[in-house]
């Protein structure tokens, strides 16, 4: 029988384009000390260690993590490492919960951090086509890498497919709308790359192309930071709590999928992100949800890109595929709606700091959780070449 | 194309030893000029006859599954997973396929590909194949945009005249911009097709109130770059970026100047210009310097022409430089 696992401390660092009066050693420190401040602990009361980083080159190491262990405390204890693209953080809060539910650890360190533009390209004397270089060796390095795979055109690949299914559906309009709302809603967050950005439909729609269908400001910006959770099994999150004041946020549904790489026959369909589709329904099953549109109330989606965001949210089952316009058209998503969707901005306005987003994501979801007295959110993870990896989390508040 | 390049790294890219400071909140902070590289002699392992076919033959080869008779291009596996891992054997596909969907165009490019952007990169499945093979896509009619290449767009194989057996090694065209005997041919290689250049547009003669209602705007496109220079964000999207631009308009000729983590407005061009900016309308510039709309997409939208593809570079900066200033404005 597997055990309850529940969240019951929290911290990030604010998430800023360029960190260069951090490395990575204290970005994750930071984290960590928000969080076990947050649960009122120490890390001595840590037992284990979850780390979730993407990107040895924007660390600029091999084996990342292990600088780590001994810097957060955690000497002599048990410490993992997980990378898996874009869904880093989502996988590394997966892989916690499987050890803590199953009872090896009471409590454990659930840390993300990422560097990324001390990457620099010296022909054109800017940090970001050297970023996104870095990510592009992780397209496959036979057939696709070398003809200029990169994060953007895969998931472009993804939303292109989708369009020529449902031509009606990503409206331009639609997506600079999103992408408004998001930036409005980074506002009250003051850890957000992006705090005071609001933006408008458009300057969106103004906004330059990037990679066709993408415009600049629908797409994640890169960032630099960290994030931390305590997580932690029943009775022991109890017993936090009750000594911290801040209630268990409980961890009811987890899933996982990732698709094949490769389109065309028994393999990806490119049109659908069945990952998220996969992904979704497991977690709904394991927190016994049997109609998320009724259960969830707070979505906090990995946003790499506008059009993908909305192509998660019909994936989810939480507008029709083909209609994910209506989360503004019906007013779904909008101030006031059904779903509240990335309050704390997102990845595009909040930030990207690959293995730390997911973990901010579920310290957004939680703190949304909280302080609105809410009780059913989604926590969601993408990544990897089209789309092809997802996690998810049920985060439920009593 | 990566083929042309000499060396496995570019000399452009790397670095000089060094480093500087930069002080932020009255403290200074190190930054060292630095690279992780290894360098590899990589086995092709099983897919070396694909790309010997390629590089030898200007074949294309898959894989069929001798249980469910799935094809697979490129032939990834030497057994079938679907098939509880049943044996493939080697099979040759048809040069002429189909979009398996839209493809991206990518603007923005990575370090790496800059001196190809804008590029297609789409999956096609060709004659004879189950699954679709990730390609280049180019047109032969100038810059490729979108509308182009669709789903369900019947595109052609085409092999360089150089290989070296590599995936870059070939790439694809609509085969509507091809001869008959072109689709036919196997082993059509870049040689064999026209490939419109495109000149520098000639602009139409200006009237006298053409000739006034540019002195204008440049007034606007000189007030407004004044403006970036003042900007401390603007500026920083410049830093350590040096072009001379001659810009043509109907009715008036004049330099942008970049350089110094400084930007001017000059009446007067560069006799030697790193590259030309065509533009019927000055008014096209304005507004993208305005932040009005993006020059980027003029350019993909050929309302305005550069001459060097690779300067999409300083076409970013400057959009970035019209967003920094209207973000400033915001407080």
């Amino acid at each position: 029988m597997s055990k309850r696992v529940g969240i019951v401390g929290a911290g990030v660092t604010p998430f800023k384009g360029t960190w260069r009066e951090k490395t990575y050693y204290e970005l994750a420190q930071m984290a960590a000390r928000e969080a076990v401040a947050d649960a009122k602990i120490a890390v001595q009361d840590v037992d284990a260690a979850f780390y979730g980083i993407y990107n040895d080159i924007f660390e600029r190491t091999a084996i990342p993590e292990h600088a780590l262990h001994g810097l957060l405390g955690m000497q002599n204890k048990f410490g993992l490492r997980v990378t898996m693209g874009g869904a880093t953080g989502a996988y590394t809060m997966s892989a916690a919960h499987a050890y803590l539910a199953a009872g090896r650890f009471k409590a454990a360190l659930v840390l993300g951090v990422e560097k990324a533009t001390d990457c620099f390209d010296f022909a054109s004397m800017s940090a970001t086509p050297e970023v996104i270089k870095s990510i592009g060796w992780s397209g496959d390095s036979f057939f696709e890498q070398p003809i200029g795979w990169s994060a953007s055109d895969s998931y472009a690949e993804v939303v292109l497919a989708y369009m020529d299914e449902h031509p009606g559906d990503l409206k331009p309009e639609i997506t600079a709308q999103i992408s408004a709302q998001l930036s409005r809603q980074a506002l009250p967050n003051k850890y957000a790359q992006r705090q005071h950005d609001q933006v408008t439909p458009e300057e969106v729609l103004n906004s330059r192309m990037v990679a066709y269908p993408f415009r600049e400001l629908e797409i994640c910006v890169y960032s630099e930071g960290a994030a931390a959770l305590i997580m932690a099994e029943e009775k022991t999150a109890k017993a936090i709590a009750k000594n911290s004041g801040r209630p268990v946020v409980w961890i009811t549904g987890v899933g996982e999928a990732n698709e094949h790489s490769f389109a065309g026959k028994n393999q990806k369909v490119m049109s659908r992100i069945m990952s998220d589709y996969h992904a979704s329904r497991r977690a709904y099953a394991m927190a016994g949800i049997k109609d998320p549109t009724k259960s969830l109330q707070i979505v906090e989606l990995h946003d790499a890109f506008v059009h993908q965001l909305e192509i998660s949210m019909a994936e989810f089952g939480l507008v029709p595929l083909g209609r994910a316009d209506s989360l503004i058209e019906d007013g779904l998503m909008t101030p006031g709606g059904r779903y509240v969707v990335n309050p704390c901005g997102g990845l595009i306005y909040c930030g990207h700091a690959v293995g730390a987003s997911n973990i901010m994501s579920a310290w957004s979801a939680r703190n949304e959780l909280i302080n609105r007295k809410l009780k059913t959110a989604l926590v969601h993870g993408t990544g990897s070449t089209v789309a092809q990896y997802t996690a998810c989390m049920i985060l439920e508040h009593a | 194309m990566a083929t042309e390049r000499e060396k496995v790294i570019p000399s452009k890219y790397i670095p000089e030893v060094g480093s500087h400071t930069e002080t932020i909140d009255g403290k200074k902070y190190l930054i060292t000029n630095d690279a992780m590289y290894t360098f590899y002699r990589r086995t092709k392992g099983e897919f070396s006859d694909f790309f010997l076919a390629l590089r030898d033959d200007k074949r294309l080869l898959g894989c069929k599954c001798s249980r469910c008779g799935l094809v697979r291009v490129p032939p990834f596996l030497t057994h079938c997973p679907d098939c509880n891992f049943a044996p493939t054997t080697v099979v040759e596909v048809e040069q002429v396929g189909v979009m398996n969907s839209t493809p991206p165009i990518t603007y923005f490019a990575t370090s790496l590909f800059q001196h190809i952007a804008p590029y297609g990169r789409g999956r096609v499945i060709f004659k004879g194949a189950d699954t679709a093979m990730s390609v280049l896509l180019y047109t032969t009619t100038g810059i490729l945009v979108p509308g182009i290449i669709r789903k369900g767009t019947e595109v052609k194989l085409v092999f360089n005249d150089e290989r070296i057996g590599d995936v870059t090694d070939v790439f694809c065209v609509p085969t509507a911009e091809l001869r008959k005997e072109q689709i036919e041919k196997k082993g059509l290689q870049r040689s064999e097709i026209d490939w419109e250049s495109p000149a520098e547009p000639a602009l139409p003669a200006a009237s006298d109130a053409d000739v006034a209602a540019c002195r204008d705007t440049l007034r606007e496109v000189k007030a407004i770059i004044e403006e970036m220079n003042r900007n401390e964000r603007a500026r920083k999207d410049i830093a350590d970026w040096k072009r001379d631009i001659l810009v043509k308009t109907r009715g008036a000729q004049f330099g942008i100047y970049i350089g110094g983590g400084n930007i001017r407005f000059e009446e007067t061009g560069p006799a030697s210009p790193d590259f030309v900016m065509v533009c019927a309308d000055p008014r096209t510039l304005l507004d993208g310097l305005a932040y009005r709309g993006a020059i980027t997409d003029c350019v993909i939208n050929k309302k305005l022409w550069i001459s060097k593809n690779m300067e999409f570079n300083t076409i970013f900066k400057l959009d970035r430089m019209a967003r920094s200033v209207a973000r400033s404005k915001k407080g």
